[in-house]
Formats: C-alpha cells, structure tokens, sequence
C-alpha cells in the first residue's frame, strides 16, 4: 500500500515501518490496546487505594508511608506497560491522535497527575513523620489525593472518549 | 484454528434463541436510551473500567499482603476485611455497567463467542474468589503471618484470569462476527 509523503513530524511517526505495521495488522492494534487496559486499571485502581488513605477513608491502620511502598511499585510497573503501549497505539495514528481534543487533554491532565505527585513528594511529604500514621493528614496530603481521583477518573473518560471520537476529528 | 473455532462457536450462537433475545433487547427502552445519547456507551465503559480497576487494585493488594509482600505488620484477616468490599462492590460495578453495554448492543455481544468465553471466566473466577477469601480470612484470623502455599497460587491464578477477562472484554469488540 503507497502512503503520502509526510508534510510533519506526525505524519512520520505514523507513516513509520512501526507506525504502518500496527495499523495496517489485524491482530496488533487490538493486543496492545488490550495490554493498555490491563496496565490502566492497575494504575488506576493502585492509585485509588493510595489516594483513599492520604484521604484518611480507607487502610487508616497502614502507615501512609507503607501505603505508598506498597502500592507504588504496581502502580509505577502498570505506568510504564500503560506509557509504552500508549505510545505504539499513538504511533499508529499519530496524526489522527494530535488533533483529537480528548487525547491532548488527556496528556495534560496526565501532566497535572505528575505535577501533583511530585508536589506531593517534595513538599508535603517532608513532613511525613508527624502525620505517617495518623488518619487525619494535613490539608497538602487530602488535596493530593483528592486531586490525583479526579485527574484519573477524567484521564479515563478522554482515553475511552479518544476512541470514539476518532473519525471527527481531522 | 482458534479463530475457526470461534467463528463456528458464533454460527451456532446465531441458531439459538439468543437472536431473537438480542433482537427484542435492542426494542427495549433502555437499550433505545442508551444508543441514543452519543456518550452514554462510552460513559457506560468508563464506568465498567473504574469498576475493575477497584476491584483489580484491591485483589493485587490482598495478593501482595497473602505473599507477604504488603502490609506485613496487619493480621491478614485484616487486609481482607479492607479489600473484600472493595472486590465486590467494583464487582456490582463491572455487572451493572456491562448490563448497561449490553442492552445497548445486544447483537455484537451474546452473538459473539468472545463474549460467553469472558461470561464463563468471570463465573469461574467469583467461584475460586469465594473460596480464596474465605481461606484467607481464616488463615489470618488463625494467627498466620503468611498464607498456605495453595492460597498463594490461588491469588495468582485469579490475578491471571482477570488479565484474561480483560484481554476477552476488550476483543468483544474486534473479533469478526
């Protein structure tokens, strides 16, 4: 099959041996999204147990530092499938994908969960000792839980809107 | 050839009273609503994959803690007590979003032989689920620090087969009908 010349950097990727592969198989596209998925609801659901106990809803007997040893190797062990999957996916239809609203609010909204993690990390976390385990955690902890709930409810609302929504946009 | 098998599996699904099932759901109400609002399907999805996400996370969790990976200072009994809601309530989750999914495509899925594979899984997979809880729990309340060997394999085959519910649940939508 000919495919256009690539007029940018987009058109590249998805006009790349890898890019062409994966859309043009009819087995790939589906197990890698099927991979996508697995690693996602491992991120998702990891993440809500944390969020949860910096929350003080749940697990209020784990110190909020075990809690985070505990579920963060899954949850980073789900994010780096989920990021490597997504980008194959995104290789396959690269331009297709940079002009979709859903996909670029979701890579922002993923860039927000970062932000809000690392504020977490290097701010808030400083002071772990007198809170760790407590069930009522400063007003930085709740609003990083908080906050990382709904950055990831809506980061899965724009992943499965993406695929709807594929053909609208050009 | 497995792809042989399932196209036989939904030529044969297509000769039951299933066709007429799905042909009467899609007059239905509810499916009418909810193929008529553009995001009620993926609204639906969403739901269904925060739904196993709950449940998924908190079985990977009390998997951990059964190996003595996780919360090793907590009696597992306790984990259990933490987790087990969370497994069945994301599991009311998963049946009501995936009602709603069905009702609003009855023909792609029950004539689809990708779709009772995945029906069976789930059954299996609540029937060891019962059982692996109740053992965990009375490990736990037992003194144990960490679980039987068996119910150690046992949290690793279930982790399995909800890899392979997804994997069935997401080629639903790509196997050729």
């Amino acid at each position: 099959m000919m495919y256009p010349e690539p007029t940018n950097i987009w058109e590249s990727i998805e006009y790349s041996g890898l890019g062409i592969g994966i859309a043009e198989s009819l087995w790939a596209f589906p197990m890698i999204e099927s991979l996508h998925v697995m690693a996602l609801v491992t991120v998702f659901g990891t993440i809500l147990i944390m969020d949860l106990r910096l929350l003080g809803l749940a697990s209020n007997n784990v110190a909020a530092s075990k809690m985070s040893s505990d579920t963060l190797k899954w949850t980073w062990i789900g994010f780096v499938i989920a990021a490597i999957t997504g980008t194959l996916l995104f290789a396959s239809k690269a331009s297709t994908y940079m002009v979709n609203p859903y996909f670029l609010t979701k890579m922002g909204l993923m860039a927000a969960a970062g932000i809000n993690m690392l504020i977490f990390h290097f701010v808030t976390y400083k002071t772990v000792n007198e809170w760790d385990t407590s069930g009522t955690l400063p007003t930085g902890a709740k609003l990083a839980g908080i906050l990382s709930i709904i950055f990831w409810v809506v980061i899965v609302f724009c992943g499965r809107a993406i695929g709807f929504t594929l053909g609208i946009y050009y | 050839m497995i792809l042989d098998l399932l196209f036989e599996i939904t030529g044969w699904l297509r000769e039951t009273f299933l066709l007429d099932l799905a042909f009467w759901m899609m007059e239905t109400s509810l499916s009418l609503f909810m193929v008529e609002n553009f995001w009620n399907v993926p609204l639906a999805q969403v739901v269904h994959i925060m739904s196993i996400g709950a449940a998924f996370g908190a079985l990977i969790m009390l998997s951990a803690r059964v190996h003595g990976k996780a919360a090793e200072t907590l009696p597992m009994d306790a984990v259990a007590a933490r987790y087990v809601p969370w497994v069945w309530y994301g599991l009311l989750g998963i049946v009501i979003s995936g009602l709603l999914m069905l009702t609003a495509e009855p023909l792609r899925n029950m004539i689809n032989a990708v779709f009772w594979i995945k029906m069976i899984l789930l059954l299996i997979v609540v029937a060891i689920t019962l059982g692996f809880f109740k053992s965990v729990k009375a490990q736990g309340a037992g003194g144990a620090v960490q679980a039987a060997s068996g119910t150690r394999v046992t949290s690793l085959v279930i982790i399995g087969l909800w890899l392979l519910i997804m994997l069935a649940g997401r080629w639903i939508a790509y196997i050729p009908v």
